[in-house]
């Protein structure tokens, strides 16, 4: 394995493996020897450890060679397998120091194509503080990869955690908020009011954002258009009910109202990005149902469904 | 892309600046209904209209920075509710379709890249 393995699929694991030190996935337990033994005592050791090499320290916990059953067999090929391995081992250990991240220990396991790596406690020392292997790093990558799949699986079921105790409050007292006309500046303030009630009720992104839209082009529409009215909200059989009620002039012709980039909007509130003529067509298109009922005597009335994709059935 | 980057490489001049936000597309237009129908959430968006409703759109549709061109003025109530919000305002005195082309030109070098 090397650290750029299948990189166009393994970006998770690739930023991982520059996250995570040797010190967290390494073995803090060393199967160690001193030097005044013999491959036999040593292979002993590997067989009853099953473990396929041994650093070997001194009395200060300094490395000072290491013995793989390699050494051990080529030991008994040749026959110096009751001598003692003092100068026999390879002294010159590939080592990795704690603090790196554990991609310098793959590619150096890759490199020198060795099993297993001694780990240091700094750069600049030889004192050992444990061992790694490609096993302890593969190890040590599941047990994260799994605690981010927790943890996105918690999200998720918080996210489609519905508040029901919310949703029963909002059913008893629909939210209502009076939009006064010609007033710009506080407008888009009670759709933003109503994004962050819905979001604490934990339906989806999506729905609290057509929720929103439909709430600011009815809030817009009264505000630029109206002498003033009000904005209800109201949820109901899993669906939330947007009214929008405005005390007139009224809409002569709905239709005409409801053609995409029809405006009546004055110059002045154009100039301010309003009046585009998209208002009502953008409720239509973010509602699932949509009404619309106007009269030049009593002003006009709005009401647009929206369903919450609530699967369990709110009662 | 971050946005510190792309603020950097267009000489944005940092009005708020909240949070580096990694910004994948972007949405242009000055027509608040227009934005509403069409942008998409957390993109870059690049207008000349610089006042509290502006914000109150970035909220709706989840926009979490917005570039102000042709230098316009910022009032102090717009800055207040960003800062609030957590909402990134830049600001530059080139006009829309400069900016656009070049965090256009910025957002496609780093797709050919990846």
């Amino acid at each position: 394995m090397s650290a750029n393995y299948s990189k166009e699929k393994l970006t998770l694991v690739n930023e991982l493996i520059y996250e995570i030190k040797v010190k967290e996935a390494m073995s803090k337990k060393v199967i160690s020897s001193r030097e005044n033994v013999t491959f036999r005592e040593i292979q002993l050791k590997l067989k009853e450890n099953k473990i396929s090499g041994i650093p070997i320290l001194d009395k200060e916990k300094n490395i000072i060679g290491i013995v793989s059953i390699d050494d051990v067999i080529t030991a008994f090929d040749k026959g110096y397998v009751d001598s003692k391995i003092t100068d026999y081992m390879t002294r010159d250990v590939i080592t990795i120091p704690q603090n790196l991240s554990v991609v310098s220990a793959i590619n150096r396991l890759d490199k020198f194509k060795v099993g297993r790596l001694p780990v240091t406690q700094s750069l600049d020392s030889k004192k050992i503080v444990g061992i790694i292997t490609l096993s302890d790093i593969l190890n040590r990558l599941l047990v994260v990869v799994q605690s981010i799949a927790e943890k996105v699986e918690d999200k998720e079921v918080r996210n489609t955690q519905i508040s029901h105790d919310l949703i029963k409050s909002i059913e008893k007292n629909p939210l209502r908020f009076e939009v006064k006309g010609d007033d710009f500046n506080s407008a888009g303030s009670v759709a933003s009011i109503i994004k962050k009630y819905f979001r604490n009720l934990g339906i989806s992104k999506e729905i609290i954002r057509r929720i929103a839209i439909v709430c600011y082009e009815a809030e817009m529409n009264i505000c630029l258009h109206s002498l003033g009215g009000s904005i209800a909200v109201e949820v109901n059989n899993n669906n939330a009910i947007i009214y929008a009620h405005d005390k007139g002039p009224g809409i002569p012709d709905i239709e005409l109202a409801l053609t995409p980039g029809f405006t009546t909007a004055s110059e002045k509130i154009r100039a301010l990005g309003f009046g585009a003529g998209m208002g009502l067509p953008n409720i239509r298109h973010y509602a699932d149902k949509f009404e619309i009922k106007s009269s030049l005597k009593t002003g006009t009335e709005l009401k647009a469904i929206i369903n919450l994709g609530v699967k369990n059935e709110v009662k | 892309m971050k946005l510190s980057k792309l603020v950097n490489k267009c000489q944005l001049e940092k009005i708020v600046f909240c949070t580096d936000c990694e910004i994948e597309n972007g949405y242009c237009g000055d027509l608040m209904s227009d934005v509403m129908a069409h942008a998409e959430a957390e993109c870059i968006w690049i207008t000349i209209q610089a006042h509290k409703n502006s914000i109150a759109v970035a909220l709706i549709k989840d926009i979490k920075s917005i570039v102000f061109t042709n230098n316009v003025t910022v009032e102090k109530e717009v800055i207040e509710k960003a800062e609030e919000e957590k909402i990134n305002l830049l600001r530059t005195n080139k006009d829309s379709f400069t900016v656009c082309g070049e965090i256009y030109g910025l957002m496609e070098a780093e797709t050919a890249k990846d």
